[in-house]
């Protein structure tokens, strides 16, 4: 090991001053946490090695870990994304926590007492193919030349992804409206042709069990056409990029 | 582990992970949250990232011949023997040769690369949770050794941020 390793502040999340601190770990972003206050206000801390790459899964599950215990832990949390690394405390107060001081309190009013869900629903890929290749005689046409020609399985491929698409919007919309009655609503773009809907919902604390009925009624709705995933509650990751 | 996700719910249909796979981690902590660099400029530190890009293309060759593969693969002709074309159709029409959408968020092949070189206890419910896993297979051409850091360059993100301290480190 060299010597004098210089250690930067690693920014976890943003907190109302007082919040109580999640157990460190033995090592990582998350061994040392600290309360770094001013005014009402806190940034939650750690120190790592600014010589040393960021980003082995031990890093992101730290950070993951230690924002998941605030919330947990009942504190309105502003949540960093991973990789906030500052050079020192005085910077954390000077630069982050106090000229943005009246932008994280109101971003913390608006997560007090409320949490992340994350749905994502996905086609049953043999389901929804059956579907696409039952009301679709070119694709079937197409699929019975297509075997041994490879521009002809591009074809196929591409148009299925297209008749995919073309499918989604119809489904995506009925699932979010039955999943009303959240503040808030931030759908993410789809990152697989068979996703039909990847959504965040910042839901009140007070509705959580309410919301998480309503998805898995609506995932029983469409038992073997769509699956569902529900990750959450979380924090408030999707509502607090106010720039 | 005090994360709020505890239990895994079994109600059937809808899937719980608890805790939460690597992959939906990441999905969060990297796409998601407050960017430092929007409110701390002087004293930002640039340590290198070396994460996975979380971006696929859902308009590449990859995922159109996927989705040949899943259709070749489908027996028409298992429900009663009957053909498809005696089916009736009731989905609409293609009629839309729409653009294809470019860059989209996404990172489920991806993940695959993190989550193979990652030794956490955690992962492996994370894996089970993925059924795309196996679809994804033939993509993953990474030796799942037990290394635990992502390195491979040709897809690792490096993000350098500022001048501080963005610099590798000759090994030791």
């Amino acid at each position: 090991m060299t010597t004098a390793v210089e250690l930067g502040c690693y920014v976890f999340a943003i907190v109302p001053a007082g919040t109580k601190l999640p157990p460190p770990d033995a090592e990582g972003p998350a061994a040392g946490l600290t309360l770094v206050e001013v005014d009402g206000l806190a940034a939650v801390v750690g120190r790592v090695p600014t010589d040393r790459p960021l980003g082995r899964a031990a890093d992101l599950r730290a950070h993951d870990r230690v924002v998941a215990d605030l919330v947990s832990g009942g504190a309105a949390v502003l949540p960093m994304r991973f990789g906030a690394v500052v050079s020192d405390e005085t910077a954390v107060v000077e630069e982050l926590l106090v000229p943005h001081r009246a932008e994280f309190e109101e971003a913390l009013a608006t997560v007090k007492g409320r949490v992340q869900y994350s749905v994502r629903a996905e086609y049953d890929e043999e389901a929804v193919l059956r579907q696409l290749l039952a009301a679709r005689p070119d694709l079937r046409r197409l699929r019975e030349t297509a075997a041994q020609d490879s521009a002809r399985q591009l074809q196929l491929g591409e148009l299925v992804v297209h008749a995919l698409e073309e499918l989604r919007p119809a489904d995506a919309s009925a699932i979010l409206a039955e999943l009303i009655g959240t503040i808030d609503v931030h759908v993410r773009q789809p990152s697989a042709p068979e996703e039909v809907l990847n959504a965040a919902f910042l839901v009140d604390v007070s509705h959580a069990a309410a919301f998480e009925r309503r998805v898995e009624k609506a995932a029983e709705q469409r038992a073997g056409r769509v699956r569902f995933r529900l990750v959450g509650p979380s924090a408030a990751y999707d509502f607090v990029a106010g720039r | 582990m005090s994360s709020p996700v505890q239990e895994r719910r079994s109600g059937g249909y809808l899937e719980r992970p608890a805790p939460s796979g690597l992959a939906d981690v990441v999905e969060m902590i990297l796409d998601k949250g407050l960017v430092i660099d929007a409110y701390v400029r002087v004293s930002l530190v640039g340590i290198e990232l070396i994460t996975i890009d979380a971006r696929i293309v859902i308009a590449s060759v990859d995922t159109y011949l996927r989705f040949a593969q899943a259709t070749n693969r489908l027996d028409l002709y298992e429900h009663g023997g009957k053909s498809i074309d005696e089916l009736g159709g009731s989905m609409m029409r293609s009629g839309a040769k729409g653009k294809t959408k470019g860059l989209l968020d996404g990172a489920k092949d991806k993940f695959q690369e993190l989550v193979g070189g990652d030794d956490d206890e955690g992962d492996d419910q994370g894996d089970d949770d993925y059924d795309e896993d196996d679809e994804y297979e033939e993509y993953d051409d990474e030796d799942d050794g037990a290394e635990e850091e992502v390195e491979q360059p040709a897809r690792a993100r490096s993000s350098n941020r500022g001048s501080s301290s963005g610099r590798r480190r000759s090994s030791r």
